[in-house]
């Protein structure tokens, strides 16, 4: 008798710790937390990006919530706290560059998405990785961008106006964070006409949520432009496609491409 | 771009940089006349590579070498990267000439008004043709595909149509084999890839011994699967779209052309030949060789405008590194495509 009730109180106390394991399991996933054991890593134990990632949200189209618009499919935003925070006179700038996206969005023109704005774009990109640096290759523009994680430091000179910014980056645990500075002022960060100016400045979080997700977030301060700094936070995720890969897409080409028929006969 | 770039700041030091490039450019081949050393020991012949020291020159300068080494084909006995692969990555440029002339490398652009005055002594005196086959260092082409070039380069003086204007000049990526004599560049490499990236333009090397893309595909950079034979670095090319000139004298291939490339690397890592097999039937009477020899660039080098465009990097208390910075051309352009096109073009409509 006394060893079945042992067993018995044995068993309700195993099914409470079950019970509780599954009560805190969802917790676990909703929090992003990922199994350590579980994500690629470089022969150095920090993880590896290496792959090809692409945004599955709308965030180019907006980073705002945004409803349907005949241009852009609806949104929930990446923006925490919904609203980018202007300053009254950016907004208004904010407002006209929206006005005539159509025609003034640097994308239309295929130059140079910037940073963030290539992360969230909607177009893969690449990462090669090795111990010293992170390159991410963006099948638009094939345009390159180097995160340098070899200790050195963003450059004497600050006047470079970078159109990807210079991005140094070292690790906090498994997450990359990655200073990005040194900015020109032509690129946007959506189609909407979200801008800002040379004191642009990113510090950005990079955390493999499981292998083949990037939870990917940044915050965004530019005094001149915000009033405040911000933050977004978007997830990456990894193309498994057999065989998928990067094709070549030197789309500012295109405006001039039809002057150079190869030559015949 | 047929947008007119809005005037700010950052756009006004965006073209200061290009005037200064495009002024460097100009003073190019001034440069290379006054530090050009005297004639090497051995005399090139273009079939056959002449050995000349394989050791580079002194640091520094923008001097050209008038010789190809030789580098045979053969082991790999340098160091290697974690996946087996030689390390070759680092910084690279050719040490020949710039794309003025493909077949006379350092003989200028014939028929350039602004030669000012430059006399040539003897052929022999400078660089081979980077044709090494045929043995005459000649483009073997086509009747029709001759006078085709030679339209390409009177009329790259005459801006009278845009395909005059060359694809580089306005941002177009430098494609294959140009990109290996414009500007050096950087290599990089990873399990199952090469990277190179360019002066203007980058190229992913895959190492997956997978099918080219669709033919349909064109691409100005081509579609690249390599492997390694030892020292060698063999890449099959295909899907050019041949919208990229070989040079400034408007050489050029059709889209049908096939490439294979072979980077051979001198086993003390400082030196490669890049000898590339074209056969294209459709412009040529026979396949062709291209042999453009490349060395390796450092810190010791000093950063220069043209072979090593790399600052050292901010690294205090540590020892010297090269940094390597974003090369983004199409937003600059304007200053360089005024080469060919008149001051205050924005290179779309020849005047």
């Amino acid at each position: 008798m006394k060893l079945q009730s042992l067993a018995r109180g044995a068993a309700l106390v195993l099914a409470a710790l079950a019970s509780l394991l599954l009560a805190a399991a969802p917790t676990w996933a909703s929090d992003g937390a990922s199994n350590p054991a579980k994500i690629p890593r470089l022969s150095s134990g920090k993880p590896d990006f290496s792959g090809i990632w692409e945004t599955t949200s709308a965030a180019d189209y907006d980073l705002e919530p945004h409803g349907s618009r005949k241009d852009a499919p609806p949104g929930p935003g990446i923006v925490e706290g919904n609203e980018i925070p202007y300053t009254p006179e950016a907004l208004a700038k904010k407002q006209k560059n929206f006005a005539a996206r159509d025609v003034s969005d640097p994308r239309l023109k295929c130059w140079t998405l910037g940073t963030p704005r290539g992360i969230y774009y909607p177009e893969p990109f690449q990462i090669l990785q090795r111990t010293q640096d992170l390159t991410v290759y963006f099948e638009f523009g094939d345009s390159v961008r180097t995160i340098h994680t070899d200790g050195t430091l963003h450059p004497i000179e600050t006047d470079h106006e970078f159109w990807l910014g210079d991005s140094r980056g070292h690790w906090e645990g498994d997450t990359l964070v990655v200073d990005v500075r040194d900015f020109n002022d032509q690129t946007w960060l959506s189609r909407v006409g979200d801008f800002h100016d040379e004191a642009f400045h990113i510090v950005e979080r990079w955390k493999l949520v499981d292998a083949n997700t990037i939870d990917y977030k940044a915050t965004i301060e530019d005094p001149g432009v915000y009033t405040r700094p911000w933050n977004i936070e978007v997830y990456l995720y990894r193309h498994r496609e057999k065989n998928f890969e990067l094709i070549e897409n030197y789309c500012y080409t295109l405006d001039y491409d039809s002057y150079y028929p190869y030559p015949k006969q | 771009m047929n947008e007119p770039v809005t005037t700010t700041s950052a756009t006004e030091r965006a073209r200061k940089r290009a005037a200064m490039a495009f002024t460097a450019l100009i003073m190019l081949p001034l440069l290379v006349l006054s530090q050009q050393t005297p004639a090497p020991t051995v005399q090139p012949t273009a079939g056959a590579p002449a050995t000349a020291s394989a050791q580079p020159r002194a640091a520094g300068g923008l001097g050209y070498e008038k010789t190809v080494p030789v580098i045979a084909a053969g082991q790999w006995t340098g160091k290697r990267l974690a996946d087996g692969q030689p390390d070759v990555s680092g910084d690279w440029s050719n040490t020949i000439a710039n794309h003025n002339n493909f077949t006379d490398p350092q003989g200028g652009i014939p028929g350039d008004p602004q030669a000012r005055g430059r006399q040539l002594g003897p052929r022999e005196e400078r660089a081979p043709s980077r044709v090494s086959d045929p043995a005459d260092g000649e483009l073997p082409y086509l009747p029709w595909a001759r006078e085709k070039q030679h339209e390409f380069q009177v009329g790259f003086f005459l801006n009278t149509k845009p395909e005059y204007i060359e694809p580089l000049a306005r941002c177009a990526p430098a494609g294959i084999p140009k990109s290996f004599y414009w500007h050096g560049y950087e290599i990089r490499q990873y399990p199952g890839y090469i990277l190179f990236l360019f002066n203007s333009g980058s190229r992913i090397i895959y190492l997956d011994n997978q099918k080219h893309l669709p033919q349909n595909i064109k691409l100005w950079n081509g579609d690249s699967r390599g492997h390694w034979e030892g020292n060698t670095l063999v890449v099959d090319v295909s899907n050019l779209n041949a919208k990229a000139r070989l040079g400034r004298t408007g050489d050029f291939t059709t889209e049908n052309v096939h490439v294979v490339e072979r980077f051979i690397f001198q086993n003390d890592n400082k030196r490669y030949n890049y000898v590339a097999t074209f056969e294209d039937p459709d412009a040529f009477s026979r396949p062709f060789t291209v042999t453009i020899p490349a060395r390796r660039w450092s810190v010791e080098d000093k950063t220069n405008g043209w072979h090593y465009e790399v600052p050292l990097a901010n690294n205090p208390g540590k020892p010297p590194q090269g940094d390597h910075f974003e090369r983004i051309c199409v937003e600059n352009n304007g200053g360089f495509g005024r080469v060919a096109v008149s001051a205050g073009n924005t290179g779309d409509k020849p005047k």
